[in-house]
């Protein structure tokens, strides 16, 4: 289980001090899919960076089970992320110098998984696992980089945006395979979308206009990737 | 994209470069100009006279052509990165039509960071060059030699480098910006493509070779700055014996100018180039540790190949020259000087050690966000 209390993170200093997030409460349970949703500007990137240990609040806690990682130093931050998450951004973010099979063992070599070729063939890219990334589509290295997150095996998956770069179809597909691993490995998933859509497949919704929380939802049923509009 | 003195500026890599070639270059061939009109020699110092000759071109010769092809290098060396880090503004200029001589021309702007270094150089040459002539002739056996200003130095050392190097920054940047825009714009590189033969392996061993692979001329550029040290440092170590003082200090100011400036680029562009690399492992729980040392320690193995050379080089350099110039001129015998190598050797890996040391702390620095945010 996440718990964020009171997270508060400021921005700028002097006049253009700006706070972002003003005192966010959140909990999150386990194998939960979570949709955070909200407009540009709202604080949602900065939300998801501060869940995951990438970016530090200014004040308030982050308990992952107890454990509050707001006081960790660099190091014990670094070894929680190693552990504990898995990334996917909008822009994809792989390395390119790297090919598609060096690029998913980045993250599987973290945790010891022999098996990432059994991830690449998940995500369907078996046949180009020898390409380089600026030999695939946005779709394809959108997948890449979901097969890299998955094949570290965290516990918690932080999406910002995973489809904002894709067209309906592929956004569709990339969505059902998160979707689908999330129920079936009961990991964590927490994701940051504008889209409204989208929202309709989580678990619970969580609303963010400007760096506060202003509805949380739980949906009764969650609808597929193909049954939610667009 | 409008490419403006701030571009020029971070050639200053260059600029030094050119001021250690220009000065080197405008004393040794002023001296040589000026000794040449001498007319009065005693018979007694003519072996002398002679071996001053040659070895102003030699030095001249040696030094100037080092460091002209090293600033050739270095040119080529930034002006890829700038391309490549630029790729995106340019790709979009050419996608709006401007002509490729049309963007390329504007890189001639890089012609003045040699221009500066240039006039640096030759300006200080012949402050220093008073001082210079009397310590040449400090025995007294040579007739008393006049500082001369020969213009034509000037139009050599100075116009012609610029202009030259002006023009190479322009075709190479013509000769770049062949490639479609679409490679321009997106950040493929054709050296990822052509290194094809990946092989199966964990990812950190790829990524050594990958880094490595990126940018062959940081490989080079790397064991260049452990040669120039090594065989500089060695060669002002052994040389008190051998030659004045004063050719041993130019010398290890040289070589340490050299040494510092290519490594110092280089690991900058190392951590520049591989800034989102390392954010990524970063978010991805891989320590700071790992990172410098995979992408850092990568190039050390060539470092202390570049040393090796060097060693090797400036042996036979000086074993040659002293063969050659000095054969008729009292000089104790030439043998490989350990205390040198040990000394030299010494203090490379600790100032290597140490410079790495330091840019590790640079990628610790790396704000995993900024890097991201680009
Ligand atoms: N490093 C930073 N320095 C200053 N201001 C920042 C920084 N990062 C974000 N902000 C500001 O914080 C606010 C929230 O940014 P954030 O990236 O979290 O928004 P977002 O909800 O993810 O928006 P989008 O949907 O456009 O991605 C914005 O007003 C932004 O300008
Ligand atoms: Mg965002």
């Amino acid at each position: 289980m996440i718990v964020a209390k009171e997270i508060r993170k400021f921005y700028g200093n002097g006049e253009n001090r700006q706070e972002v997030l003003k005192g966010i409460d959140l909990t999150v349970s386990d194998r939960e899919f979570v949709v955070i949703l909200g407009a540009s500007g709202s604080g949602k990137s900065t939300l998801l960076n501060i869940l995951s240990g990438l970016e530090r609040a200014d004040s308030g806690s982050i308990l992952y089970d107890e454990t509050d990682i707001t006081g960790f130093s660099d190091s014990e931050l670094t070894k929680f992320r190693k552990k504990q998450v898995g990334f996917i951004f909008q822009q994809y973010y792989l390395l390119p110098h790297l090919t598609v099979e060096k690029n998913v063992r980045m993250g599987a070599d973290l945790a010891g998984n022999a098996n990432f070729a059994e991830v690449i063939e998940a995500v369907g890219l078996s046949g180009k696992s020898k390409n380089y990334p600026c030999e695939l589509s946005g779709g394809e290295q959108q997948r890449v980089a979901i097969a890299r997150a998955l094949a570290k095996d965290p516990k918690v998956l932080f999406c910002d945006e995973p489809t904002g770069a894709l067209d309906e179809v592929t956004g569709r597909q990339i969505l059902d395979y998160l979707s689908k691993v999330q129920k079936n490995s009961g990991i964590t998933v927490i994701m940051v979308t504008h889209n409204q859509n989208i929202a309709d497949m989580a678990d619970t919704v969580v609303k963010l206009n400007s760096g506060r929380v202003v509805e949380v939802r739980k949906n009764d049923k969650r609808k597929t990737a193909y049954e939610i509009g667009w | 994209m409008v490419i403006g003195f701030k571009d020029a500026l971070k050639f200053i890599g260059i600029s030094v470069v050119v001021v250690c070639a220009a000065f080197v270059c405008t004393l040794f061939l002023n001296y040589d100009l000026d000794i040449r009109g001498l007319t009065n020699i005693p018979d007694e110092a003519i072996p002398l006279y002679k071996a001053h000759l040659s070895m102003g071109k030699a030095i001249a010769g040696i030094s100037g052509c080092g460091l002209a092809l090293t600033s050739v290098v270095l040119l080529v060396f930034y002006l890829k990165n700038y391309i490549d880090a630029h790729g995106k503004e340019l790709g979009i200029l050419k996608a709006m039509g401007y002509s490729r001589f049309s963007v390329a021309r504007r890189f001639w702007i890089f012609g003045l960071s040699v221009l500066s270094g240039a006039l640096i150089g030759f300006g200080v040459a012949y402050l220093y060059m008073p001082t210079f002539y009397r310590v040449q002739n400090a025995d007294g056996i040579l007739p008393k030699i006049a500082v001369g200003f020969h213009f034509e130095l000037l139009l050599c050392l100075v116009v012609l480098p610029t202009l030259v190097f002006a023009g190479l920054a322009v075709l190479y940047a013509f000769y770049k910006l062949k490639a479609p825009v679409l490679n321009l714009l997106r950040e493929s590189q054709e050296n990822t493509i052509k290194a094809r033969r990946e092989k199966e392996g964990p990812f950190l061993k790829g990524l050594r070779l990958a880094t490595l692979k990126s940018k062959k001329l940081l490989v080079f550029l790397i064991a260049f700055s452990a040669f120039c040290f090594s065989s500089m440092v060695q060669m002002s170590l052994s040389m008190p014996d051998l030659a004045s003082e004063t050719f041993a200090w130019m010398i290890l100011m040289i070589g340490l100018i050299l040494a510092f400036m290519t490594l110092l680029m280089s690991l900058s562009s190392v951590v520049k180039g591989n800034a989102k690399t390392i954010a990524m492992m970063r978010i991805f729980g891989y320590g700071y540790g790992v990172c410098s040392d995979r992408i850092l320690g990568a190039y050390r193995p060539f470092a202390y190949v570049g040393f090796a050379v060097g060693t090797v080089y400036q042996f036979i350099l000086l074993k040659l020259m002293l063969g050659l110039f000095f054969s008729d001129v009292n000089v104790p015998a030439y043998t490989f000087d350990w205390k040198a190598l040990l000394i030299a050797l010494f203090a490379f890996v600790v100032m290597y050690e140490f410079i790495l040391f330091l840019y590790a702390q640079k990628i610790k620095k790396l704000s995993l966000k900024s890097v991201m945010g680009e």
